[in-house]
């Protein structure tokens, strides 16, 4: 570590960085009081919602208030954007919510306002935030329908909520209402996996989730007690230009000048983002927590709140940076992550699954992306990513909810061609194609940022990082072509799950009947290796028993083709997702900004300046068609040479996923792919990386297991020992009670006596003293 | 504020007791209802007339209705801000308590309303006493309708959980006793008379007392101290005096846990805050360390206790163990932060776990069991019931926008921040002696809080739908499925307060800082602490001949000298 | 008071010189000695017999015997308290009369006997 620290300084200080701006004000107007609406319009729909759950509203209407208010917040959220100064940045506070005060000096005030800060940043996340939740939410309107009544309302209830929270989030202007944010979207994510709450898997998925939420909300929490203890403040707007000085210290390369403690402020807030961008070793809950509704994984666990622990770096960026640990250890985990993430990703048969695990190893893409100093290229990720992700998730709730649960990639196949499927099938190949980095998506873009930055960033392994995202790369272009050639292209085939909703009549209790055993989303458990057709027989044999009794025989199944709200939201999240890509030229005029993407993070506190100004020379201007300022590759720009090398690697990515996956294949069941299973190492390794290489059980066996024994003991102690001495105590007097009972004998003439006796006693003794 | 208010605020109790007594059996409730919603009526009115721009002072400023004159006895009454938030606490569980009890007290009603309404009289005694006399006497009288509402309307194993409560709570309050008569006795022989007013003579004043205290020897605090805190810690419960705790909530009735949870705990944390820390000062920054480590270990002990229960109200009775060591933690930072979250803590812990203790016992009254066992997935049949279970399982949680946040962040910042080491190079700490350790060893209580209370959730709320067997939907005729309106109507108010004072809590939190801060000041004067740090760098007071530098810290306390 | 006299001797001297005047020769040690003549057989009836009523009235004996002693010493001292004490013991011994005999009438009832030996269920 002693060696990147010089590096780091040296790199911030040949930027030319801070030198400039230490005396400039950080200034910070006050801001539209209707910017407050774009949080509470969706807590106003909570509320609405809870007012529908009531008036026991059975009808579409909840789904078209919350699409109404999510669109307005969204409009807001555009119009907070057109209102942003150049390199402005405001505070609306909303009303003071604790404040806390013991003296008039600085640091004796814990104040932390309902407050909102607005910059660019704040707009770049809100943006896509509401818009993407005002989409999902129209899909949701269609994709929720068999439930209507109780159940839709509460799932519109916690969207809206989950979008209150995740404004909260992002536009809080302390770090204790990002905390409520935080927090808020983890109860809100709690609500949705478990949505189905009669599902044992649903309910333990979703406490999951928040537990291992938790554990990196306390690691949060810790930085902000921290924080507040160092610095004396939560509120952005104080705690940023207090940084300033040890900005310029580290220019200087004096990091003996930065207290440790302010170097440990960023290592403790990033536990709290690698819980909640699930990255390691607190990524378990993510793949799990996709019993939660289509909607919601795409919304939540995949384009929003997932981008949560991205946003806090990026929001702390400051702090970041004056640490000589952080950064490093924030590449790391990411890259780390990404690699075994795509991995397990390249085993599964889950199509949800497959695409949790993608969020997961591009979270560890956006997480190295702000380590290789380069947060525009991190941000920018979140973007194109929230799209394209959100597409391809959607494609898949669309199948899911088509073909009653489906979500073995073994059981379907052709989709695209059967009537009414088109669109998904389009839609599906354009979010393939991001993912995988095809050229010219805005995948391939978002993802060279990153990658380049790598191999011209100083740090510690960063190089073989590079290499690491590099194969990464390559293996989520296998994986995501796997799931397109396997379920949308080729022959047409396919079994219905085991949710039979959607496709006729159904009711709740019809619902219930069958949600305890859901298969479809567990299938992976029970194919370990070679999957012949014989391992399904059981889960063959109580589809029909279902069948009977619902009357929806499979052999009778009709897939349930999109309506206009999911094609519809499919069709405009394909467009937007290609148009993506445009963020990232234009408006580009301008050298300095490089994109609007590079516009909104430079603007912003997330730059590698703080208080400085737009066309600042930093780092974001080496991006492509700058003047290659920094770092070189082979005497290249950097990002020239990634073009082509990542562009390479995507087309042998797909290649290998369409020799194994889709040429000569004839069924759904069994591909090429089958035969390489037979060698026994990758058998091997294909079973471990299906098993998630066994973390869970890891996990389970070295940490719950433990923890259960140990609570039972502290229970046997609490009883016996604690207690025990408690009832010791209470049980003394008794026995020495028993032992002086005798001397009772109930004759009135022996207590006289020994009245008389002692009194002589008593006298005699008086009178020897007295003598 | 009127100091008659304030009696009134002891004697309606007792007059609608006596009242539901001299009437029939079948009005009981209802009398009991207005009763207690009438003192309720009153102390809002009462919070209206307190000056809360002056709510560090005592109000009124002097109360005095003489006694026993000669022996200084007298009664003597008034209310600070966090006096005033505690009793608004008492007074609002009372009539909830009473109507939660509608359905579920069938035999000898009246003695159970006339207890549980004497119960309020004697816990808002306690919150509002200036005098020991008064204090200590309403202090123990809690005992006594406590005992009844276990011993007689209890569950199977009540009798001998109304005996442990009894007698482990009255063993501890005598050893406090014991400590209190020490600081009269020191008062009025050893304290010279021209130090203060009222000094050299027999005085139960709380606030001359404390003057008089302070003068103790550390020794002689020390052993002050230790009789306060073992008095004090068996109510709170602080860990390893807790284990009457789970017996207790186990056997009550619902309203007796509610009250349980709810108030009686509080009597063992604000006898601490009121007593323990500013009449020993010295004693109290020395014990500050030990008390946090039996803190910590009541967090997370009782915590992973919790997580293997399957009797649900036993659960929430060691969770409340676990809830009330944040709260003494946080008093023994020894700053605003931490004793004002504290203070909140107290308020918070007995909304949300009151309600809690409200909805098992309403699962209770329809099954009969509250073994997590044999009952679960109860959304399926009670959404209502489920929705409130769920919300107050968070607001208990700590998450952010409920109440029960704002209270476990202050504690834990507060603790955080006190810190000696750290307060020479940071702006934000304070002067203290427990610091991030003790924080973080408390915040992995934050998480085992999710463990635990989720697994609760998970069982009785969520998952298919499991009913004890041979359960008989007759056995309950007169209960619905679901909650019925008065069972709504119960839990609503304290659903709206969690929100309230999660989404505006600075009004409360203004309310209880003037008073806190003059605690704090008074520990931090008297206990060899520095409260607010001088703005000048240099912690160096005086370069001595030697060239010895003598950092301040080292300076003798102040307090210790008579 | 006491502070007009140098010590209690001082003021308590005049009293006691005038002491045999009133009483003739009676001494204060013939008062004593009639009570400590009574508490003893008061005692010893107590001890000796086994009538519930004797032994109540042998107790009343030895309380008279107390206030024999106390109205003695009180005239002795010319201090009132031994007699004013005296006056609260007449009345609780009264009360306690009209108690005790209720119990004695009441065991009585119960056994149709007036044995003491015959209640012994406190025996531990």
């Amino acid at each position: 570590m002693q060696t990147t620290t010089p590096q780091l300084a040296e790199t911030i200080g040949a930027l030319g960085l801070g030198a400039a701006d230490t005396g400039a004000a950080f200034e910070v107007a006050t801001g539209p009081a209707w910017a407050m609406l774009i949080p509470m319009l969706p807590l106003l729909g909570a509320a609405i919602m809870g007012v529908c759950a009531i008036m026991g509203v059975r009808s579409k209407l909840p789904a078209w208030i919350t699409v109404g208010l999510l669109g307005f917040s969204a409009v807001l959220a555009a119009a907070m954007y057109a209102w942003l100064p150049e390199n402005g940045r405001a505070v609306s506070v909303a009303w003071e919510w604790i404040n806390v005060s013991w003296g008039d000096e600085p640091g004796q005030t814990l104040k932390a306002n309902f407050g909102f800060y607005i910059d660019s940043l704040t707009c770049l996340w809100m943006l896509f935030v509401t818009l993407l939740a005002t989409l999902i939410a129209l899909y949701a309107s269609e994709y929720m329908s068999h439930d209507l009544g109780a159940g839709y309302c509460r799932f519109f209830a916690a969207f809206n909520l989950f979008v209150f929270s995740m404004a909260c989030l992002v536009m809080g202007d302390n770090l204790l209402l990002l905390f409520l944010g935080w927090e808020g979207v983890g109860l809100c994510s709690y609500l949705l996996i478990g949505y189905h709450y009669k599902k044992h898997s649903a309910v333990f998925a979703a406490k999951k989730a928040f537990i291992v939420n938790r554990i990196g909300d306390l690691g949060l929490l810790l930085g902000v007690f921290l924080t507040f203890v160092h610095f004396g403040t939560l509120e952005y707007k104080d705690l940023f230009p207090m940084v300033q000085p040890y900005i310029e210290a580290m220019r200087q390369g004096s990091i003996s000048d930065i207290p440790a403690l302010v170097q440990l402020i960023p290592v403790l807030l990033m536990i709290g983002a690698f819980g909640k961008s699930a990255q390691l070793p607190l990524f378990v809950w993510l793949p799990d927590a996709m019993e939660g509704p289509t909607p919601v994984s795409a919304l939540i666990h995949a384009a929003t709140m997932v981008t949560a622990g991205v946003y806090l770096i990026a929001r702390m960026y400051p702090l970041f940076l004056v640490s000589e640990w952080a950064l490093p250890i924030v590449a790391w985990v990411g890259g780390l992550t990404a690699l075994v993430a795509a991995t397990i990703a390249m085993a599964q048969f889950d199509i949800k699954r497959i695409m949790a695990y993608s969020t997961v190893s591009q979270l560890g893409f956006m997480f190295c992306g702000l380590a290789f100093l380069s947060s525009v290229g991190g941000a920018f990720h979140v973007v194109t990513h929230a799209f394209f992700k959100a597409t391809l998730f959607l494609c898949c709730g669309a199948v899911m909810h088509g073909f009653a649960g489906q979500l073995d990639l073994r059981k379907l196949s052709g989709v695209s061609f059967m009537k009414g499927w088109g669109i998904v099938g389009i839609a599906m190949l354009i979010g393939c194609l991001n993912l995988a980095g095809f050229p010219f998506t805005a995948g391939y873009f978002s993802k060279d940022m990153i990658l380049a930055e790598a191999f011209i960033t100083p740090g510690p392994g960063y190089q073989f990082l590079g290499v690491i995202l590099l194969l990464t790369a390559g293996i989520t272009a296998y994986y995501t072509f796997r799931v397109f050639f396997r379920v949308f292209v080729g022959p047409k085939h396919f079994e219905p799950g085991d949710e039979l909703h959607g496709h006729d009549g159904h009711t709740d209790d019809h619902h219930e009947e069958h949600g305890s055993s859901s298969h479809g989303a567990n299938s992976d458990h029970a194919d370990e290796n070679g999957h012949t057709p014989g391992d399904h027989e059981p889960l063959g044999g109580s589809v029909e028993e279902r069948g009977k009794k619902s009357h929806a025989d499979p052999e009778h199944f009709h897939p349930h083709a999109p309506g206009w709200a999911i094609n519809g939201v499919l069709v405009t999240l394909a467009i937007l997702s290609v148009l993506a890509a445009a963020l990232y030229f234009f408006p580009g005029a301008d050298k300095a900004h490089k994109g609007w993407a590079g516009g909104m993070i430079s603007g912003s506190t997330a730059a590698l300046v703080v208080g400085g100004e737009a066309d600042h020379p930093t780092r974001l201007a080496a991006f492509v068609g700058a003047e290659p300022e920094q770092g070189t590759l082979f005497g290249q720009d950097p990002h020239k040479i990634m073009y082509y090398v990542s562009g390479v690697i995507g087309f042998v990515g797909i290649a290998i996923a369409f020799a194994l996956h889709y040429a000569g294949r004839k069924e759904s069941e069994r591909s090429s792919a089958d035969n390489l299973l037979q060698v026994k190492p990758i058998r091997t390794a294909h079973r471990w990386a299906n098993a998630k290489w066994y973390v869970d059980e890891l996990y389970d066996f070295t940490l719950r297991k433990p923890l259960w024994a140990a609570s039972q003991i502290f229970h046997l102690i609490d009883k016996l020992l604690i207690d025990g001495l408690v009832n010791l105590v209470g049980y003394l007097p008794r026995a020495l009670g028993k032992g002086v009972r005798p001397s009772q004998s109930g004759v009135l003439h022996g207590y006289a006596a020994a009245m008389a006796g002692g009194l002589a006693v008593i006298l005699l003794i008086v009178l020897l003293l007295s003598l | 504020m009127s100091e008659s208010i304030l009696h009134v605020l002891i004697l309606l109790p007792i007059a609608t007791a006596a009242f539901i007594v001299s009437r029939p059996a079948n009005e009981a409730k209802t009398v009991a209802l207005w009763g207690s919603l009438i003192s309720l009526v009153l102390g809002v009115v009462a919070a209206f007339q307190f000056d809360w721009s002056n709510a560090g002072a005592m109000q009124p400023e002097v109360s005095l209705v003489p006694w026993l004159p000669a022996l200084g006895l007298s009664i003597s009454v008034g209310a600070d801000g966090v006096s005033m938030m505690l009793v608004l606490l008492t007074l609002l569980l009372g009539p909830i308590c009473v109507a939660a009890s509608f359905s579920s007290i069938k035999h000898r009603v009246k003695t159970y309303y006339a207890w549980l309404t004497v119960m309020q009289a004697a816990m808002v005694g306690v919150f509002i006493a200036r005098d020991i006399l008064l204090f200590y006497v309403c202090f123990e009288f809690t005992l006594i309708p406590m005992f009844v509402l276990i011993s007689i309307y209890g569950s199977s194993n009540r009798k001998a959980a109304a005996t442990k409560f009894f007698l482990y709570t009255f063993t501890g309050s005598i050893l406090a006793l014991a400590g209190l008569i020490y600081v009269i006795w020191f008062n009025a022989t050893r304290v010279p008379v021209e130090a203060f007013a009222g000094a050299g003579e027999w005085s139960f004043q709380i606030d001359t007392l404390r003057q008089a205290a302070v003068r103790m020897s550390p020794t002689e605090q020390g052993w002050v101290f230790a009789a306060l805190l073992l008095g004090f810690a068996v109510k709170v419960p602080l860990f390893p005096v807790h284990t009457w705790l789970p017996l207790a909530h186990t056997e009550a009735p619902t309203a007796g846990s509610v009250i349980l949870a709810g108030v009686l705990l509080k009597l063992g944390t604000y006898g601490l805050y009121r007593f323990a820390i500013p009449f020993t000062p010295i004693a109290a920054v020395d014990f500050a360390p030990f008390i946090g480590v039996l803190a910590v270990i009541g967090i997370v002990f009782a915590g992973l206790i919790c997580w293997v229960q399957d009797d649900v109200k036993k659960l929430v009775a060691y969770s409340s163990v676990s809830h009330l060591g944040f709260c003494v933690l946080g008093l023994f930072a020894l700053n605003t932060m931490g004793q004002s979250g504290s203070v909140m803590y107290m308020i918070n812990h007995g909304l949300s776990t009151g309600a809690l203790f409200l909805l098992i016992g309403m699962v209770y009254e329809r099954y009969h069991t509250r073994s997590m066992r044999e009952l679960g997935g109860l959304a399926a049949k009670m959404p209502v019931w489920s929705f409130f279970m769920v919300f107050f399982v968070m607001a208990s949680v700590g998450l952010p926008g409920l109440n029960g946040f704002i209270s476990e962040f202050m504690c834990l910042m507060g603790t955080f921040q006190s810190s000696d080491t750290l307060a020479g190079s940071s702006i934000g700490a304070t002067p203290g002696v427990l610091g991030p350790v003790f924080a973080i060893l408390a915040g992995t209580g934050v998480v085992i809080g999710a463990m635990y209370l989720l697994m609760m959730t998970g069982k009785m709320v969520w998952g298919p739908l499991r009913e004890p067997k041979g359960h008989d939907h007759d056995n309950h005729s007169e209960l619905p499925d679901d909650l019925n309106a008065r069972e709504i109507a119960v839990l609503t108010p304290l659903a709206v307060l969690c929100l309230v004072l999660g989404l505006f809590p600075t009004p409360v939190l203004k309310g209880i800082e003037a008073p806190v801060n003059d605690t704090v000041r008074w520990v931090h004067e008297h206990g060899g602490l520095r409260l607010y740090r001088d703005p000048a760098p240099a912690r160096v007071t005086e370069l001595s001949p030697a060239g010895v530098v003598t950092p301040e810290l080292a300076a003798p306390r102040a307090g210790g000298e008579r | 008071m006491v502070s007009t006299f140098a010590s209690m001797a001082d003021f308590l001297a005049p009293a006691q010189a005038s002491f045999p005047e009133g009483m003739g020769s009676v001494t204060l040690a013939h008062y004593l000695f009639v009570s400590v003549a009574m508490f003893t057989l008061g005692l010893i009836g107590f001890l000796t017999r086994r009538n519930l009523i004797i032994m109540f009235l042998c107790t009343e004996m030895m309380f008279q015997a107390a206030g024999i002693a106390l109205i003695a010493f009180s005239r002795f001292y010319l201090h009132h308290t031994g007699q004013s004490f005296v006056i609260f013991v007449l009345t609780v011994a009264a009360a306690e009369a009209a108690l005790a005999l209720a119990l004695v009438v009441l065991l009585f009832r119960g056994r149709e006997s007036l044995n003491a030996d015959q209640w012994h269920s406190l025996k531990g």
